[in-house]
């Protein structure tokens, strides 16, 4: 063989194993997470995107996180994320993210607000700052686990953000359907996050092709 | 004859010796009486300022996020702030006092949750603190009381147990138990002296220990047996015999029954009334070797045992004047709580005006948008029921210290009552309401203007609230021999039989939730007004879709005026 035609053979060699490898990275899961009813509508006419009833935390209306356990290579750059305060309410009121990601939370409204937390996973309190003040406040969340924030001047606004090991995860929708892609193939364990008390989990085996159906429970 | 005479003058002699004796016991009895009540009066008082505080303290924010994302340890950092003005630490508390020595949270499970320091809510030690807690959250005030210390330091504390509602879920999500100093610390006055009776232990400071224990023997075969929650009777002790009274403190809590126990060593007194027997004896004797005397000697025989009549109605006399001291003591302390009340009433009432006035300023401000302007108008809203609140327990309180008087006039009720409707009819309300008015044209009464119109603003505000949508108020006045009958009636659902007894008490809410606002203080005070017009208030009807309150007040005798005049 000449050599350019070796190079084409090893490059087309190498062509034919790069699907093959993508698509080992290329496992997707999909299903539905059966939500709890929401208990009962909170008591004041406010829009609540957390309700918390006997020591239980769950979003208004439900929601689930879906997520994959396991060990993962941490993250190449610092990640950042943003949770909004808006009309007197956290927005989203839900917010998953990866350990170590830091968090802004810029003030959209006109009145003051003060966020704080005393969650065992971060405490911190921001004091009070209004929407033209800068820098704007951030907390980096390094430590897994589920951390409630509130606002010490309005008591109703209340968000949850839930702090996770991986970089896969998803909020499901108000039916409680999810799909996640861009999975690694292997053995690992499928979580679905459905309010501060529960937390449901499937192990699965994913491999490339069609999507995993997996329902919870 | 002889023999009628000295069995007259026997029997005489045998009724005014009972008499002196149980006048001394009742005259005891109402004094120890009269001393609860001045007590209670100023707990009443407190209480209404706790609850207000409880309800402060349940709406932080940081209060919960203590409770319910697991940070025990930062719930008594956050609700000290709240707490401040209800411990005054370095204040030496006063006998009645608002201040408390201690405050402690419970977790959900009714389980006392530790200050992460000695003093952040009050030092107490760490088995005083288990008996704190509760088999579950109360849903309701409970009173409850606690002995601690040994021999000199041993006290008697006050336990008030308020829960906390959450105010967006409306659970209970915690409760605060506050202790206080008990105002009977100490001894009572003439002679009594007061201890306490609680779960086989007595806290009795001026008592020595053989009479303690012949107490303490005795309360426990009292309170063995169930039955009345209060009772005397005499107890021997020591050598010597005393009349003890005791009275169940907190009846229908969930904390374990205490009793207030006082002793009266009756030593003296039955040294006395020994004395008058023997007097009683000779003189009946004397009476008979009189009556074997001549006939015509009868009268002069009869001054004798009227003479000695008159040296033992003197004993008498000095047991009367002691009971009067003792009555003239407790006068002065109601006096004292009349005075207290009237200066917490002022000290609560400048706060609200600070804060009304502070919120007003935000209203006019322009800072606000929409949604928090409508917040702090709910909020002014609430300052001006909050100094309804204080002027309601202040009136009441003057009315129980005997110090509220009416200026009895002269009143016609048909302009008032036209006046009233029209201000309900002014009122918003979101039931639609129909209102019927059968009102006498002209109807004088006697009484003092502003207290009548409090009672019958009363009685339509109760009947606009307690109301059914598309239902209506029917309001009628008349005059029925000698009296002006007014009645107030609305439809909506009655007051069930078993409360109908209980609806004219203090702080009683009935089956209604906190949704509807009140305090429940209307009703008891709209009767002790009528009641002080020589009139009267009662629930006339109630069944069905019809509820109805008759109000009575004495007619104007003079005749009204001529109105073509």
């Amino acid at each position: 063989m000449t050599k350019p035609g070796i190079r084409r053979l090893a490059a087309l060699a190498v062509a034919a194993a790069l699907p093959a490898a993508a698509a080992l990275a290329q496992a997707s899961v999909e299903g539905t997470v059966r939500l709890p009813k929401a208990l009962h509508a909170p008591v004041m006419n406010k829009r609540y995107g957390i309700v918390a009833y006997a020591g239980v935390l769950s979003p208004y209306p439900p929601l689930a996180v879906v997520y994959l356990e396991g060990s993962f290579a941490p993250p190449a750059a610092p990640q950042a994320a943003q949770m909004v305060q808006k009309d007197l309410s956290f927005l989203p009121s839900l917010l998953p993210v990866r350990a170590g990601t830091r968090v802004e939370f810029p003030n959209l409204d006109s009145t003051y607000h003060n966020i704080f937390s005393y969650s065992p996973a971060k405490r911190f309190d921001l004091g009070r700052y209004r929407s033209d003040e800068r820098p704007i406040p951030s907390v980096v969340f390094d430590v897994v686990g589920l951390v409630t924030l509130r606002c010490d001047i309005h008591e109703h606004m209340r968000a949850l953000i839930l702090v996770l090991d991986t970089p896969h995860f998803v909020l499901s929708d108000t039916e409680g359907r999810y799909r996640l892609e861009g999975l690694p193939g292997g053995s690992y364990v499928l979580k679905a996050w459905v309010d501060s008390k529960t937390t449901l989990s499937r192990p699965v085996d994913l491999a490339a092709g069609p999507a995993l159906h997996v329902d919870f429970p | 004859m002889m023999l009628v005479v000295s069995a007259v003058t026997a029997a005489g002699l045998v009724f005014a010796q009972r008499g002196a004796a149980s006048a001394a016991k009742s005259g005891f009895q109402g004094e120890f009486q009269g001393m609860l009540a001045a007590s209670h009066a100023v707990q009443d008082v407190r209480d209404a300022a706790l609850a207000e505080r409880c309800r402060a303290l349940a709406r932080r924010p940081r209060i919960h996020a203590a409770l319910e994302d697991g940070a025990p340890d930062l719930l008594y950092p956050s609700a000290r702030d709240e707490m401040v003005d209800v411990m005054e630490a370095g204040r030496e508390p006063a006998a009645y006092s608002l201040h408390a020595r201690y405050y402690r949270f419970l977790d959900p499970r009714g389980r006392v949750i530790t200050p992460p320091g000695p003093e952040e809510a009050g030092a107490l030690a760490q088995k005083d603190e288990a008996r704190l807690s509760m088999a579950s959250l109360p849903d309701s005030q409970q009173t409850g009381y606690l002995i601690r210390g040994e021999g000199d330091t041993e006290t008697v504390d006050e336990l008030v147990a308020m829960p906390i509602v959450s105010s967006d879920s409306g659970e209970t999500i915690s409760a605060i138990v506050v202790g206080f100093k008990t105002p009977w610390a100490g001894g009572g006055a003439g002679g009594i002296r007061r201890g306490t009776w609680l779960g086989g232990r007595l806290a009795f400071p001026s008592l020595g220990q053989p009479e303690r224990s012949a107490i303490l023997g005795a309360m426990e075969r009292a309170v063995a047996v169930p039955g009345p929650a209060e009772g005397s009777f005499e107890v021997p002790a020591g050598g010597a015999s005393y009349l003890l009274f005791y009275k169940l403190l907190n009846p229908g809590s969930v904390f374990p029954p205490a009793y207030e126990v006082s002793v009266y060593p009756l030593a003296d007194l039955l040294a006395r009334q020994r004395r008058l027997l023997w007097q009683f004896g000779g003189a009946g004797a004397l009476l008979l070797v009189g009556a074997f005397l001549a006939s015509s000697l009868v009268s002069g025989r009869l001054s004798g045992p009227v003479e000695r009549l008159a040296e033992d109605s003197e004993e008498n006399r000095v047991h009367w004047r002691r009971a009067e001291a003792a009555l003239e003591m407790t006068s002065r302390e109601l006096q004292r709580s009349a005075r207290f009340s009237a200066d917490a009433s002022h000290q609560l009432k400048t706060p609200v005006t600070v804060i009304r006035a502070g919120l007003e300023e935000l209203l006019a401000g322009d800072h606000l948008r929409p949604e928090a302007r409508e917040e702090v108008s709910g909020l002014v809203h609430q300052t001006f029921r909050l100094a309804s609140i204080i002027e309601d327990l202040l009136l009441l309180s003057r009315m129980d210290a005997g110090r509220l008087q009416i200026q009895f006039s002269g009143l016609d009720l048909a302009p008032l009552l036209a006046g009233l409707l029209d201000d309900l009819s002014a009122f918003p309300d979101s039931f639609g309401l129909r209102v019927e008015a059968d009102i006498a044209p002209v109807l004088w009464i006697t009484g003092e203007k502003r207290f009548v119109s409090l009672i019958l603003q009363n009685l339509l505000e109760n009947a606009r609230k307690y109301n059914r949508a598309g239902g209506r108020i029917r309001i009628g006045s008349r005059a029925e021999g000698g009296w002006a009958v007014v009645t107030v009636g609305n439809t909506g659902a009655p007051i069930p039989p078993s409360s109908q007894e209980h609806i004219f008490e203090r702080f009683h809410r009935g089956a209604v939730g906190e949704n509807v606002p009140g305090h429940g203080i209307g009703l008891n005070l709209a009767r002790e007004l009528a009641r002080l017009h020589g009139g009267s208030l009662h629930l006339s009807a109630s069944g069905g879709d019809w509820t109805e309150f008759e109000l009575r007040f004495r007619l104007e005798p003079v005749a009204a005026p001529d109105p073509s005049a």
